[in-house]
């Protein structure tokens, strides 16, 4: 099964799909090993990784070359952040060509305008709704598997209102998108309704401290979300761990202490070291034995 | 007009951009054809020529794209690096218009400086283009431009790397519109004025005398601009001429006809002029290499 069949065959399992948000190889393998079914590229932490702020600096190049590396370091489904498709339907055509080519299962295209202004960087601009729509055609039209999932998000919530937001997921959904995902709900209410309201699959961004109220995997998935992302936790684990682990240097005057025991081989275990020792002898024949 | 050159010390040889301003110091015009790839810009450097350009067309055709935009930053960059990295003479390169906003050109600029370019140009046209509009142009306003320049000038580190402004208003205003954004561009910073598609030789002669900083002519066979020659380009005032398509376009329909004659012929002939494959190497520095490995490398069997 490709990464995509994966991936469908994991929405129309019934349970709910949780991705936690990976953002290089050892992220993606360690979402693996935790034993969830998919993961997330999540496009603040691909800019984090390369050094960037999520400030739309980052190219659709870079963005797919991060999704490779994942995809190549993991045998889950991996659904990317695609941010506006960088430009027009064009742009988006070719942004999709580009991430189902490197195996990624499905990726979310959003209505905010690019570039943004300067000076307005922290506030939202949408497109208009024919220009999204467009982009998600085109995207539906570019794919070259069926079963690679387009995904609309809609961040009209906090410029147009609550109503608008589902008209544009309704309207993505119409046009041939097989996930909404409706960004930032700002009331429990808001929550409960999006699955109600719009007519397909829904997609929950889990953000810490976010504009949306908390609520656990089991709550999201009886309100009927079918698939649930949690971008940044790994992120803001790892700057915290190393933050904490740079002050221990100082503080130790050399090696701190570990935040868990561990060796070389263990960590290389975590990658794969099992199968790859497999491979050094297997091509060989045993000593003594004839050719 | 001299181009101010900051050599940081005398023994680190020249950086591109410093060396493409001794050349504009030097040169009453310097002439850049358009290299698309590292065998495209080599020629150029073997035939003698003290400078080259990547072209922005060039490089979508060599990734398999026509030129409406669909080419990223980091593959223009990438393209740009690949060819500065064999390159001897220093490199221009096409950097479209910047890719975003005004922190987009910063990282714009960084990229391209750190890929070892000499200097690039940001053109005033919006991005992304309308669909169904993509042969009219429409450009960004004034401020914006502007802005974009201010930018650019602020990320370069080394104050060598030049800064071209381009605008594409004689398309969407008129040439009066592409004077003064091209002075504004001037007061903020920029290097070299790029005014795109001058469409007579009235506006030619125009354009080094209104233009109050230096300014380059970009010459396409076939297109809205009167051909020149080169010496006729310094007569006129301009200090660098580009013929960005010259070598890939020539070289399509070489590639055409020489498959025709393939199909037709049905038996590979020689093709005039071609040496045997070492010699063919030796235009991608064969001899060096050799050299190199003879001298550094003491480890024998």
């Amino acid at each position: 099964m490709s990464p995509s069949e994966q991936f469908r065959a994991l929405l129309n399992s019934g349970k709910m799909v949780v991705a936690p948000g990976a953002i290089d190889g050892i992220t993606g393998r360690l979402i693996e090993q935790a034993g969830f079914s998919a993961a997330y590229m999540t496009g603040a932490g691909t800019s984090a990784t390369l050094g960037y702020p999520d400030y739309g600096l980052l190219t659709m190049t870079e963005m797919v070359d991060n999704a490779a590396r994942i995809v190549r370091a993991t045998n889950i489904p991996l659904i990317s952040d695609a941010d506006t498709g960088y430009g027009n339907e064009l742009n988006v055509y070719r942004c999709v060509q580009e991430f189902e080519r490197v195996g990624v299962a499905a990726i979310h295209l959003e209505d905010q305008a690019f570039p943004k202004r300067c000076g307005h960087l922290d506030n939202k601009e949408l497109i208009p709704l024919e220009d999204y729509i467009a982009k998600i055609r085109a995207a539906c039209d570019a794919r070259r598997s069926k079963s690679f999932s387009i995904i609309a998000r809609t961040d009209a919530r906090s410029v147009l209102g609550f109503d608008q937001a589902i008209e544009r997921a309704n309207a993505a959904l119409a046009n041939g998108a097989d996930i909404a995902f409706v960004e930032a709900p700002q009331t429990l209410d808001e929550l409960r309704a999006i699955p109600e309201r719009v007519q397909g699959p829904c997609l929950l961004n889990i953000v810490r401290g976010g504009k949306t109220p908390a609520v656990t995997l089991q709550q999201a998935q009886a309100m009927g979300y079918a698939l649930a992302i949690l971008p940044g936790v790994l992120l803001t684990g790892i700057i915290a761990a190393c933050d904490q682990l740079l002050a221990g240097i100082h503080l130790a005057d050399g090696l701190p202490a570990p935040l868990a025991p561990s060796t070389p081989q263990k960590v290389f275990a975590r990658f794969g070291a099992e199968q790859w020792d497999q491979r050094r002898v297997a091509y060989r024949d045993a000593p003594g034995e004839s050719k | 007009m001299s181009f101010p050159t900051h050599q940081s010390s005398q023994s680190e040889p020249l950086s591109a951009a410093s060396q493409f301003r001794h050349l504009m110091n030097t040169m009453p015009c310097v002439v850049l054809p358009g290299a698309y790839d590292c065998i495209s810009a080599l020629a150029i450097q073997q035939a003698g020529f003290p400078a080259a350009y990547m072209t922005g067309a060039g490089t979508a055709a060599s990734l398999g794209y026509p030129d409406i935009g669909l080419v990223t930053m980091t593959e223009m960059v990438g393209n740009a690096s690949r060819i500065a990295n064999v390159l001897k003479i220093p490199l221009i390169s096409d950097a479209d218009t910047g890719y975003g906003n005004e922190v987009n050109v910063a990282r714009t600029v960084m990229e391209f400086e750190r890929a070892g370019v000499a200097g690039i140009h940001i053109e005033d046209q919006v991005f992304p283009k309308r669909c169904g509009h993509l042969d009219g142009k429409v450009t960004v306003s004034r401020d914006e431009f502007c802005a974009k320049i201010r930018a650019a000038v602020a990320a370069r580190r080394h104050p060598d790397f030049l800064i071209i402004a381009r605008t594409d208003s004689i398309a969407t205003h008129n040439l009066e519109e592409a004077i003064i954004r091209s002075n504004l561009a001037i007061e903020a910073g920029a290097d070299l004025i790029f005014i795109e598609a001058p469409p007579t030789l009235e506006a030619m002669r125009l354009i080094p005398k209104e233009v109050n900083g230096p300014t380059l002519l970009n010459q396409v066979s076939g297109g809205k601009t009167p051909q020149v020659t080169f010496d006729e380009a310094a007569a006129l005032g301009f200090k660098v001429v580009l013929t960005p398509g010259v070598l890939l376009r020539n070289a399509m329909h070489l590639f055409d006809q020489v498959l025709e004659e393939l199909k037709r012929d049905k038996i590979l002939r020689n093709v005039t002029g071609a040496d045997n494959v070492k010699r063919n190497f030796e235009r991608f520095g064969l001899s060096e290499w050799l050299k190199f490995q003879d001298t550094q490398c003491t480890v024998r069997n």
